[in-house]
């Protein structure tokens, strides 16, 4: 779940919408077709070739579908390896928000009031070992995510929203498909979970209404496994596909190599249309060597992709230089960025308050590129959620008075005097990489202006999530970021700022706050629900929760004959799935 | 005629007494600073030094007087399109002297000074601390040779065996975490940390070449005088020997000093030294390889600044042995 990205470390969940009025992508993309979620391009797709990605970091943090949870690496899967329900269309700009059809026939049929959700399987659809892909596999899938203690790292939505009762303690009765005590009540899985006589509709029934179940659907969480093939947590380094494509070779911290599969028809599955013959992907590069190589464009760097996005020091060049036009993009991912405070360790409001008033936000938007980094962030809804964003007015009253861009120190000092406490030494987690080192001299100095002694922190990229996320081990102030898992603020609020929402670096835990999200997520008018999450946004920037900085954009630069590229709104990367060779 | 104390006959060259015969009675320290001061290069390089030492003590000074500051940060100097300078040779202005860094609009300048600080006085201290325990256990093992030698011939061998970096990398957490737990938080922890690995890991070098130099002067006819008199063993390591091995230990000191200038760069560069937003060359030179194409003044800087030190420790580490030794001759 945690992404070492190339240019900045965000926890990635997948993405929605790209930002209705910015739309996306300044290079040359393709423009849509209407139907089909196909793309087409002016001079034509066309077979054939070998993709090349390079990137930085050693592996895929998790190849396991129901373990992979990281913005990039599902928009890589999903491509390549690992069919789902329903996906999100390959197209530019807003159109990457439309949901279509997968493994499934159509995107899911809500009866009860959205509490229960079926989905039909098309004819032919096999895994690589030709066996037919069932309700069976989908269903077993699933349940895999039970097994929390062997399937970690990955989304809980499964958990989180179908129909099984939970002990005394709130965990599910459910432990997953390894689990073979008594203890592990099986029933109430295949109760929630139900397949029908031809084995090939699958219906779901949650314990309340979701509107929108059938986005959940994208997730790899959601997506077939074949319960013979399954080897546990060893099924990271090896697992079926699904996809056109199946792994020839992965060596960690090398390459990986897939290659097509035959089993893989055209026919079931209009989603892809697997161009290139052959994809490489290239581990373990210097950030700085794969943009160079981007760059130079020789060889067979005229057909790679990087996976991340480009480095700080490079876009000046890359957008001011014309010889780049034609594949350069930019364009807004999904994530928020912001640094989270840490409640349990610094429980006094005013101090929260004092340091989300001294940080200089615009020195951070600078160190990550100035107008290439995003806008500056209000709260954690980013204006892409349509529905659900309304400007917090954070910055330009809500805690009292106008702050500006660049911090507030002598406000701060009056907020910490009001906080009737001494100041703690605030203590600064950030993963260890060369931007991210300047952000923490950033929050230094901003801070130390309003006279708050603040430590520096630097956590191995690696283990960076790993660390902020156990109490134990987080410190006051984070360095975080976070995409919604689909185009609804429940896949924000909820995760960041409730007890074992996923994502609660913050370690907040107000029973109040807490009976809103209830509600909110409850509501099943959406306009109205949005109003909740908006509300609940203005709330936890009133209470400190975290210091918002960035509504981040990614740049990308891609080889001279990559034919399809564009920001893809709902992972803020290329779409790797559908990118071609041109010849 | 003045003898001097520390240095036994036996252990001036008879060449250096012919050389000098004119001039009677001069210790074989002025015979020596009397070479060093005719070398050009080697006066050049020492003033240089002493230069850039001052520089970094006087640094606090010099940054007020010019009013520029190693922290703060000036979205004014970089470009909001990518976070370059603005301005040419990576933003070189009146308020920045030698440009600022991209991204932050930090200046160059003061951070140089600041940073010749930390990287000056970490080196400084690991020196210091290398040539004290290579000489004692050099001194010793050779000495004693027998089963001392053995033993404290192998534990070198050992930590000789060890991959430096690998270690330093592997070890940081935990041992700043220990430091830390024992009241030196932050870059105090830090800094004691890179000293303590590049002295550990430093010092079997000089312990080799001092143990060698110890096994033939052992043998000198001063020091079984000096035996046959009764003198005590601390005696004649620390009073009849030790003077006879100031060239190898000085020669090794200049010559290692820019290395650990080198090493406290790679180590920080590697991410286990210094804290930001405390300035280190070594930090400086690791963030600005990255712009080496679009910002070459931001790697020129540091990089000259670590050239002229590292060669300036060179040349005057040669002409300290040349001045030393003068039957080595220069090649």
């Amino acid at each position: 779940m945690a992404k070492a990205g190339l240019r900045a470390v965000v926890f990635a969940a997948v993405g929605a919408l790209a930002l209705a009025a910015c739309g996306s992508g300044s290079g040359t993309s393709p423009s849509s077709s209407a139907g089909g979620g196909a793309t087409t391009a002016t001079s034509g797709p066309q077979k054939g070739g070998t993709l090349y990605i390079l990137t930085n970091e050693k592996q895929f943090l998790h190849l396991d579908p129901q373990r992979n949870y990281t913005g990039t690496d599902l928009a890589f899967a999903n491509g390549f390896l690992n069919r789902t329900l329903t996906a999100y269309k390959f197209a530019p700009g807003d159109g990457g928000a439309q949901l279509v059809p997968d493994l499934a026939t159509d995107t899911g049929t809500a009866t009860d009031g959205g509490k229960t959700w079926s989905f039909t399987l098309r004819d032919g659809v096999t895994f690589q070992d030709g066996s037919p892909i069932t309700c069976a596999d989908v269903k077993y899938g699933i349940s895999r995510t039970f097994a929390t203690t062997v399937i970690t790292d990955g989304p809980t939505y499964a958990i989180q929203d179908l129909a099984i009762p939970t002990d005394a303690k709130g965990n599910s009765v459910y432990l997953g498909p390894y689990d073979t005590s008594s203890k592990n009540d099986v029933a109430a899985f295949d109760k929630a979970v139900t397949c029908s006589a031809d084995n090939k509709t699958i219906t779901m029934h949650l314990n309340q209404p979701v509107g929108d179940w059938n986005y959940a659907m994208t997730l790899l969480e959601f997506s077939p496994v074949p319960k013979a093939k399954d080897t546990g947590e060893k099924y990271d380094d090896n697992p079926v596909s699904s996809g056109p494509y199946q792994i020839e070779n992965y060596t960690k911290g090398t390459s990986l190599t897939l290659v097509r599969n035959p089993k893989w028809s055209q026919a079931s599955d209009p989603y892809r249309h697997a161009y290139p013959d052959k994809v490489v992907v290239q581990f373990g590069l210097d950030p700085s060597a794969i943009d160079q190589r981007l760059m130079a464009d020789s060889g067979p760097d005229q057909t790679a992709v990087t996976l991340g996005g480009l480095q700080p020091e490079n876009l000046a060049t890359v957008f001011n230089d014309p010889k780049y036009k034609d594949r350069r993009f930019n364009g807004y991912d999904p994530y928020v960025r912001y640094l989270a405070i840490n409640t349990a360790k610094v429980p006094n409001l005013k101090q929260r308050l004092a340091m989300m008033a001294a940080m200089d936000r615009a020195a951070y938007r600078t160190i990550y590129g100035g107008n290439f980094a995003g806008d500056l962030a209000d709260g954690v809804i980013k204006p892409n959620l349509a529905i659900d964003y309304k400007p917090t007015n954070l910055w330009t009253g809500l805690l009292g008075q106008n702050i500006p861009d660049n911090g507030d120190p002598t406000f701060a000092k009056q907020l910490i005097a009001q906080s009737g406490a001494k100041m703690p030494t605030i203590t600064y987690d950030y993963p260890n990489t060369p931007t991210q080192s300047k952000v923490a001299s950033a929050v230094v100095a901003s801070l130390g202006k309003a006279g708050i002694t603040v430590k520096p922190n630097p956590i191995e990229p690696g283990q960076y999530y790993g660390v902020i996320l156990d109490p134990k081990k987080a410190d006051e102030l984070m360095y975080a970021g976070w995409g919604p898992d689909w185009l609804n603020a429940s896949t924000v609020i909820p995760p960041l700022f409730q007890p074992n929402g996923g994502f609660d670096v913050s370690q907040y835990n107000n029973a109040a706050f807490n009976a809103q999200i209830n509600k909110a997520k409850a509501t099943l008018d959406r306009t109205a629900q949005g109003a909740e999450w908006a509300a609940l946004n203005v709330e936890a920037m009133k209470d400190g929760l975290v210091i918002p900085t960035l509504f981040g954009k990614i740049q990308y630069l891609v080889g001279s004959k990559i034919g399809g590229g564009y920001i893809w709104a709902p992972y803020g990367c290329m779409p790797f799935g559908d990118l071609w060779i041109k010849s | 005629m003045t003898v001097s104390a520390q240095v036994t006959p036996g252990s001036v060259p008879p060449a250096a007494f012919e050389e000098q015969e004119a001039i009677a009675g001069r210790s074989l320290g002025q015979l020596a600073w009397m070479r060093l001061r005719r070398d050009k290069g080697a006066m050049t390089a020492m003033i240089t030094l002493i230069v850039i030492i001052a520089l970094a003590v006087f640094a606090p000074l010099i940054t007020r007087m010019l009013h520029i500051d190693p922290l703060s940060f000036d979205d004014k100097a970089v470009s909001q399109d990518g976070g370059l300078p603005i301005g040419p040779f990576g933003g070189m202005s009146l308020a920045h002297p030698l440009g600022v860094e991209p991204g932050t609009g930090r200046d160059n300048l003061a951070r140089l000074l600041y940073g010749a600080r930390v990287s000056l006085f970490i080196s400084f201290s690991a020196t210091i601390i290398t040539c004290t325990i290579g000489v004692l256990v050099g001194i010793v093992a050779g000495y004693r040779r027998g089963w001392v030698d053995g033993a404290l011939g192998r534990f070198m061998d050992i930590v000789l065996a060890f991959p430096l970096l690998l270690v330093a990398l592997s070890m940081a957490p935990v041992l700043t975490q220990r430091l830390q737990s024992m009241g030196l938080s932050g870059n105090g922890g830090r800094v004691l940390y890179l000293i303590l690995v590049i002295s550990i890991f430093g010092w079997p070098y000089l312990a080799r070449i001092v143990r060698g130099q110890v096994l033939s002067i052992r043998e000198r006819e001063f020091v079984e005088s000096a035996v046959s008199m009764g003198a005590g063993t601390s005696r004649i390591l620390f009073r009849e020997i030790l003077p006879n091995l100031w060239a190898p230990i000085l020669v090794y000191a200049t010559i290692v000093m820019p290395s650990y200038i080198a090493l406290e760069a790679s180590l920080s560069f590697l991410g286990v030294g210094v804290l930001p937003p405390t300035p280190t060359w070594g930090a400086m030179l690791a963030d600005s390889v990255r712009y080496f194409v679009v910002d070459p003044a931001f790697l020129f800087f540091p990089g000259a600044l670590l050239f002229i030190v590292v060669f300036a420790f060179n040349s005057l580490g040669d002409a300290v042995r040349d001045a030393l030794d003068p039957r080595t001759g220069r090649v």
